[in-house]
């Protein structure tokens, strides 16, 4: 189908997007994977499409004091493809690289996708576990937002009216963290229907640091804070890891639809909170 | 699609009940509805304007509350159409006391048609959980200053 008429801009910089983006009835374009779409099949129908593709100050991966700042219009391909973010936080990369097809990840941002806030995203699940900020910019001046803040509910976000997400900042992992991001994917669409990214990190014959992040599941992605501090402080035996693994659905109101019930999707959550775990121990030094 | 779950709302049963029944505020959380009309006994009419994610369109419908037996449970029958889909949904309430507060449970079945529905399947769980929750939460609000007046 072809979309109703709307007035299209393409601002050169962020100051004039963000003038733009403060009138009603106005979305912001970043690749277009969900936005497009949506519009054709007349489910969304903008009188003005702000794109920010043609913003270079928007489009960038830095490393910068301990942390990386990614641009929110970095595509997955970007992400995944960056020397950079494969040395520094590889979480990112794989979880990139995991996103649908390269047709999305070629057009599909980071921005884009968080500020979506799909439930089977792939991306939260890796930027929970990675303990994310979010810089959040309007025209009056810019606010940065822990992740566990920034998703609120299923598509809703801390994102204002006429806010714009303007980069992440990830940290740049300890050598001797491993991490993994697994997914049981949907083969149609590449979404998640359940997906889990696993941080961890030994010393002395323990595990010191655990972070687990999980998508898919239900409304909105989540910390798996039980199987973290179950996880801590033991050897990391499989044992230790299917015990733990077997809490991250516990009081979870999990999604059921046509491709998962909900009671399998817990069942799937705890196997590839499982994997997710073993692998990023094993990549642990 | 069935749905059901229970919110605990801060006001005694009776109130609860009395609150459920009244059109304005209904009107009010039912997420982005301005105003009921209304066209017969216990049957309003309402437009609302969705907006989740990207997706947004005007419903327009009708509300109706059936079987009452107050103060502890009564039907409540939502039929709405718009431009990208149309919405049935018929819920049955039950208001269990609890103190100074009440326990709503809602249990019901969901129909959903038209392109929203043939596209968005994925979401529609999702969805209705958000608006459900939605609508309790401004309710719980309206509720806590009602008991305040």
């Amino acid at each position: 189908m072809i979309a109703q008429n709307f007035e299209y801009s393409s601002p050169a910089n962020l100051k004039d997007a963000l003038g733009l983006l403060s009138k009603d009835d106005t979305k912001a374009l970043a690749g277009g994977m969900s936005l497009i779409p949506l519009m054709k099949l007349r489910l969304a129908a903008p009188a003005t499409v702000v794109d920010l593709g043609r913003i270079p100050d928007l489009n960038y991966i830095r490393e910068e004091g301990g942390t990386m700042r990614i641009g929110a219009t970095t595509t997955h391909y970007q992400v995944e493809s960056s020397a950079l973010i494969r040395s520094r936080c590889p979480l990112l990369a794989e979880a990139a690289s995991n996103i649908g097809d390269i047709q999305v990840r070629n057009m599909g941002t980071i921005g884009g996708s968080i500020a979506h806030a799909d439930p089977a995203a792939d991306y939260p699940a890796s930027l929970l576990a990675l303990e994310t900020k979010v810089v959040l910019v309007t025209a009056k001046g810019q606010r940065e937002v822990a992740i566990s803040d920034f998703f609120v509910d299923t598509f809703t976000t801390a994102l204002d009216t006429g806010e714009l997400i303007r980069e992440v900042i990830v940290p740049v992992e300890e050598q001797s963290v491993g991490t993994s991001y697994h997914k049981m994917v949907q083969p149609a669409s590449g979404f998640a229907i359940v997906g889990v990214a696993a941080r961890v990190k030994k010393a002395g014959g323990k595990i010191v640091m655990a972070r687990v992040g999980v998508t898919g599941l239900s409304g909105k992605p989540y910390r798996a804070i039980n199987v973290e501090k179950a996880l801590e402080g033991t050897a990391g035996s499989a044992t230790d890891i299917q015990k733990a693994a077997a809490l991250v659905a516990d009081g979870v109101d999990a999604n059921s639809d046509l491709h998962a019930s909900a009671d399998y999707r817990k069942h799937l959550a705890r196997v590839y909170a499982m994997r997710a775990l073993t692998v990023a121990l094993s990549r642990t030094v | 699609m069935k749905i059901s779950g229970a919110y605990t709302v801060p006001v005694a049963q009776e109130r609860a009940y009395q609150l459920l029944q009244d059109p304005a505020i209904l009107a009010q959380c039912m997420p982005g509805a301005d105003h009921l009309d209304k066209v017969g006994d216990n049957e309003y009419e309402m437009k609302m304007k969705m907006s989740i994610a990207s997706i947004g369109g005007l419903f327009a419908g009708k509300v109706r509350l059936m079987d009452q037996s107050p103060p502890e449970s009564f039907r409540l029958v939502v039929d709405g159409s718009g431009k990208i889909g149309f919405v049935k949904g018929d819920g049955a309430l039950t208001l269990i006391p609890q103190g100074d507060s009440t326990e709503v449970k809602y249990e019901g079945e969901v129909q959903v048609g038209g392109t929203i529905a043939s596209v968005g399947q994925r979401l529609l769980d999702t969805t209705s959980k958000l608006i459900i929750k939605k609508f309790f939460e401004k309710f719980s609000e309206l509720a806590a200053q009602s008991a305040l007046t």
